[in-house]
């Protein structure tokens, strides 16, 4: 047993020559990331570059062990190449950051589709990235606020207690005594998303030509996440949050110190609470895992069909959970905010109670989805009528009482939605409006599901509905 | 032995007086040299900016400064003595600072050498249209200001060991192989490299500089380390 965890924990050792096929795939990329920096676009290529051979070698040697292991060995050598491999996949991320890093953490919100050992290294990524060192930091406060943090503030600690994908968060106290975190930003982030989206866009072009990924979907997901760099914007975001939550009672957003405040350095009230994996040791009761569930589900329709403006980077940092079932939300870089006439089209999908094969639905679909030429396909209605029959029948079903709920402990949810998701990108179905507002419910899903929370699901979307 | 009868009491207490009032005018005139030299620096340096390196006498520097030409050779001999004078202070700042800063002495290597350079940069920024201009000026032969010139060998001779001082820590730490002799020169031209690409650097609060000096010392010591 002391043999197992240490194997897992330890770096990998790879008999016959698993590692040699690995080294393979990565001697040259090592050499070449020592050249090109990662905020060029040739020195971020390089680096996914690099990942992807060694990942592919460290496979290679996997499969040509398993000719010659016993299946408890086998078992244990799979176990300890999918953590090495996480582990591989959480640092070159780490490293890149910015849109990279993103990706990481959405993959790491896909519960019950990685397999485990991947999903453990991969949500570190929602907190521990590794951030600028203190006098970096410094030195981007002091460019962006012309004083240095002690000068500002009576305290600052310099090393973060937070790392975001654009930038890392600091304990101060203000003068006045009052505790603040200070949100920094990583120098010349912008330009990395950038070239990560040049690089992007030239080695998806096979997918654009076919189809499977618009141009107007990559606009929208560089535009949204190069606003993300704009702190004065996510500044108004939290006050527009803060201004528009009082109805639900429930949710604290921090408050903007702007004076402190710039395009680079954000400076807000610390929010109370723990993250998930800290909250869920504390093995709270069915009951609150319940209240949370059912409070995170609202959360997320009230801003989507009340607001139509949605707090859409749904990583597990960004949310905070107390024992008496309020909910702390932070990070407000990536809102989306709906354009006119979405929203009420979605509004009739949602808990559509019709034949979901009745022309009344394949209106519904023409109207929010695109497909290759302009159109959806056949295919297309058939990927989101099978979708809609197997995925939101289940959790969203229309003619429940009120006192129904959804067990998201059930992981096939997360598997239908994956195979509807995956039946969509095939048949070619766009929605750009709503990359976001998919990738937030998935997380949304994820989160319910790790929380193994039983909510009234379509109670509160009709109450949701009936009010606006 | 009887000491000190009312005569001599008298002679030591007026001793004792000039002494002071010798010292205390010592003092008082070495604080009016450093405020005349201040006041020299400062105004050539507002002349570099507003008119240019090139463009400016020592005539124009003395009016600026309120004092007599002569008294502008009593301090420096020529208008790129009071050049070199200033930047020995960017350089006597920017050592001081890393020495100061009591958490860098755990910190790695590029962090060391980042504050160095940062701190260069950031005394150097507000006048960073003379900066330009000196930089021109140290590529004319014979330039005192020229980087391997023997007028600026004292300044490059305290920031050369005060880097290697830098690299024999780190190398002790076990942080990095000893380096060679020629570890400070490379860093040297790096730091004029670095001058470069700052003064060429539009992008809001020097973005792209601190970007930049940020990786290339992370991928210079990586590289020191291999």
């Amino acid at each position: 047993m002391a043999k197992t965890s240490k194997a897992s924990s330890a770096p990998l050792a790879h008999p016959l020559s698993g590692a040699a096929a690995r080294t393979a795939g990565t001697t040259i990329g090592t050499i070449l990331q020592k050249i090109y920096p990662t905020t060029t676009a040739k020195g971020r290529m390089i680096r996914l570059g690099a990942l992807t051979a060694g990942i592919t070698g460290s496979y290679v040697g996997y499969m040509l062990q398993r000719l010659f292991l016993g299946e408890a060995q086998r078992e244990q050598r799979r176990k300890t190449l999918l953590t090495h491999t996480g582990r591989r996949i959480r640092d070159e991320l780490m490293t890149l950051r910015g849109p990279a890093m993103k990706f990481g953490q959405a993959l790491s919100l896909q519960t019950d589709i990685l397999p485990e050992e991947i999903l453990t290294e991969l949500s570190k990524l929602q907190m521990e990235a590794p951030g600028m060192h203190p006098s970096l930091a410094e030195a981007q406060f002091k460019a962006s606020l012309g004083r240095a943090p002690l000068d500002v503030f009576k305290m600052f600690e310099p090393e973060p207690f937070a790392a975001a994908s654009l930038g890392q968060v600091h304990r101060a106290v203000l003068r006045d005594g009052t505790p603040v975190a200070v949100k920094i930003q990583y120098p010349e982030i912008r330009a990395a998303i950038e070239n990560d989206f040049r690089w992007i866009r030239n080695t998806s072009l096979p997918i654009q030509l076919s189809g499977h990924l618009t141009k107007t979907t990559l606009d929208e997901m560089e535009s949204q996440i190069l606003a993300e760099t704009d702190y004065v914007r996510e500044a108004d975001n939290l006050t527009f949050f803060k201004n528009h939550f009082g109805p639900l009672g429930f949710v604290a957003v921090p408050d903007v110190y702007r004076a402190y405040s710039s395009d680079r350095v954000l400076t807000m009230s610390v929010a109370r609470g723990q993250h998930l994996d800290a909250f869920l040791a504390t093995r709270p009761s069915q009951k609150l895992r319940d209240a949370i569930g059912s409070r995170l589900f609202e959360l997320f329709w009230f801003q989507v069909l009340v607001l139509e403006r949605l707090h859409a980077d749904p990583h597990w940092g960004n949310y905070l959970f107390n024992a008496d079932g309020s909910i702390g939300l932070i990070d407000f870089g990536c809102v989306k905010a709906f354009g006119a006439g979405v929203i009420r089209r979605m509004r009739k999908g949602i808990l559509f109670s019709g034949d979901f094969d009745s022309p009344e639905f394949h209106r519904v679909i023409e109207e929010q989805f695109t497909g290759p030429r302009g159109k959806v396909s056949s295919a297309g209605h058939r990927a989101i009528v099978s979708g809609a029959a197997r995925f939101y029948r289940r959790v969203y079903p229309p003619d429940r009482p009120a006192d129904w709920t959804f067990d998201f402990a059930d992981a096939a949810f997360l598997r239908e939605l994956a195979r509807f998701a995956a039946n969509g990108v095939r048949a070619r179905i766009a929605a750009p409006e709503y990359v976001f507002l998919m990738r937030a419910e998935v997380g949304l899903y994820s989160t319910l599901h790790r929380l193994r929370a039983r909510v009234p699901t379509s109670a509160i979307t009709r109450r949701l509905l009936a009010n606006t | 032995m009887r000491f000190g009868t009312g005569q001599s009491e008298r002679n030591m207490s007026i001793l004792i007086t000039n002494m002071s009032a010798l010292t205390s005018r010592a003092g008082r005139r070495e604080t009016n040299k450093t405020a005349t030299r201040g006041r020299i620096v400062a105004a050539a340096l507002a002349l570099f900016r507003d008119k240019g390196f090139d463009a400016t006498t020592t005539k124009a520097i003395a009016r600026k400064a309120k004092i007599a030409e002569g008294t502008v050779f009593n301090y420096f001999r020529t208008k790129e003595d009071i050049a070199l004078h200033f930047f020995e202070q960017e350089v006597d700042h920017a050592i001081a600072a890393v020495q100061r800063n009591t958490r860098l002495r755990k910190a790695p290597l590029e962090e060391k050498l980042f504050v160095l350079v940062q701190t260069q940069l950031e005394f150097l920024a507000p006048h960073e249209r003379f900066i330009g201009s000196a930089l021109l000026h140290a590529l004319k032969p014979g330039s005192k200001l020229g980087p391997f010139s023997p007028g600026s060998h004292a300044l490059q001779a305290r920031y050369l060991t005060f880097v290697q001082e830098l690299f024999d820590d780190a190398a002790r730490r076990g942080e990095v192989p000893r380096a060679g002799w020629w570890t400070p020169q490379v860093f040297w031209i790096y730091y004029f490299g670095v001058l470069l690409y700052w003064l060429h650097d539009t992008s809001p609060g020097k973005q792209q500089t601190l970007a930049f000096l940020d990786r290339s010392l992370k991928i210079g010591v990586t590289l020191l380390r291999q």
